[in-house]
């Protein structure tokens, strides 16, 4: 067996057999995205409609088309509701298996559309990746099997080389030096202002006033937090997955006090697509039930 | 079956993979959902945002002089408040080169001009830097004064502040 399939046996676990557990866990999983799918969707063309003036900076497709006419004439809105009927006629298999390439593409359009304003936000990547995979895994895996493995392997093989290739982006971008406790500082004080001009109000939490008193205690919490990234990758194998997820968890956990970031629909999946839920369900539910099997 | 199911799984992952690298190289490790991530990747930079601060009640002097964030005076407005996100809001500020007559209005009409009735409001730029070996300076530098109708330009700065992007 070649490397690469090793890890594809780690990732898609092929000669494991699907169970009730499975099932259910994989639909509510769907259920999750395709409920983040259209928050964002909306929210984005919402927050178009009414806040974006002209394009600040385009990013994906915006380089090539002109998205400042998707601020007008509720087209933002017209783009989320077309997403939701291609969205929901997915979720429960009606219609061509390409509905969720449809998604993704017009999904896109809509990130490119409300984020043109200068922020490159990426909180919403992980729904962005699930979606991406449901559209590859409902076009090239449709097997009631082979697709719910290929889409859960696909997401975990995306996650762990994100944090990866957040690892060396540091490393390229700065060099060795890059966990110096005064960078952490720098940082705290961007997040200080961007609270203090949302709320009015900022004070340093617990962990923000140690970093900001001791530029040892700032580098440890960087050097932690940067290891992690490095070992994201190691979550591809089954065995690994629970703790390297639950480190991440940590690092989510520990960025979040440190520079106020929240990634709340990030860390909501990580949490689902690290851990064997399905061992726990497959306790208590003993057949699959048959509509979910049809919308599998 | 097995075996072949997961050898063409790793196929078009391997292939989405490189479609991925297709189409990050050249946007500068961002299309979306693919990126980099390469948030924080560059450590040390200094950095300029933006923040609203009620100077109704203060002298002309206190309103326009720079400061450094421990002494200042105003308080700050929370824009979050207002429906205004604070990004897109430092965004537009810190990257507007040329601060035409309707750039600036799109400062009144961001918050409301109903917000700001009887009000002076100071839209700042507030920058961070590390000086020296073991410090953080962090200073606001007002920029432009808005009430519900009007707009008034730092007396203090250059003409080409407003017309391409230094300060």
């Amino acid at each position: 067996m070649k490397w690469y399939e090793k890890i594809g046996y780690e990732l898609f676990e092929p000669d494991r057999d699907q169970t009730p557990g499975e099932v259910v866990f994989f639909k509510f999983f769907e259920l999750f995205v395709l409920v983040y799918t259209l928050y964002f969707s909306w929210k984005w063309g919402l927050y178009a409609q009414l806040r974006n003036m002209e394009v600040v900076l385009p990013l994906g497709l915006a380089n090539y088309i002109d998205v400042s006419l998707f601020f007008d004439h509720n087209l933002a809105l017209i783009n989320a509701a077309i997403i939701t009927i291609f969205a929901v006629a997915a979720f429960f298999r009606l219609g061509s298996k390409w509905f969720y390439m449809i998604v993704i593409v017009l999904l896109h359009m809509q990130y490119v559309i409300r984020f043109s304003q200068g922020e490159i936000p990426h909180s919403q990547n992980l729904i962005g990746m699930a979606v991406l995979s449901f559209a590859i895994g409902a076009a090239f895996f449709p097997d009631k099997k082979q697709m719910p493995r290929f889409v859960m392997g696909s997401i975990i093989f995306f996650i762990g080389l994100g944090y990866t290739s957040a690892f060396f982006a540091k490393l390229i971008g700065t060099g060795l030096t890059w966990f110096d406790g005064r960078h952490l500082w720098l940082w705290i004080g961007e997040k200080s202002i961007d609270i203090l001009s949302r709320e009015g109000v900022w004070e340093p939490n617990f962990l923000q006033s140690l970093a900001l008193n001791s530029v040892f205690a700032a580098s440890i919490i960087l050097l932690i937090g940067w290891f992690t990234e490095l070992i994201g990758f190691t979550m591809w194998w089954k065995k690994l997955r629970p703790y390297t997820t639950t480190l991440l968890l940590a690092m989510h956990f520990g960025i979040t006090l440190t520079m106020n970031i929240r990634f709340d629909a990030f860390v909501m999946q990580l949490i689902l697509v690290g851990y064997p839920w399905y061992l726990i369900l497959d306790r208590y539910i003993k057949s699959t039930p048959k509509v979910l099997m049809k919308w599998l | 079956m097995e075996r072949k199911f997961n050898k063409r799984g790793m196929k078009v992952l391997g292939i989405t993979l490189l479609i991925y690298a297709i189409l990050v190289a050249p946007h500068e490790g961002e299309f979306w959902p693919f990126s980099i991530y390469p948030m924080f990747s560059q450590a040390g930079n200094p950095w300029t945002r933006a923040m609203v601060l009620d100077v109704t009640d203060k002298s002309e002097q206190e309103r326009w002089n720079n400061h450094l964030l421990q002494d200042r005076v105003s308080d700050a407005v929370p824009v979050g408040s207002y429906g205004v996100d604070q990004i897109d809001f430092s965004n537009f500020v810190v990257k507007t080169e040329n601060w035409t007559d309707s750039r600036r209005n799109a400062l009144i009409t961001m918050f409301g001009s109903e917000n700001i009735e009887g009000r002076k409001w100071m839209v700042s730029k507030v920058r961070g830097e590390m000086v020296e070996q073991d410090s953080v300076i962090i200073e606001i530098r007002p920029f432009i004064m808005i009430t519900a109708d009007t707009t008034y330009l730092n007396p203090n700065l250059p003409d080409e502040a407003y017309r391409g992007g230094t300060e």
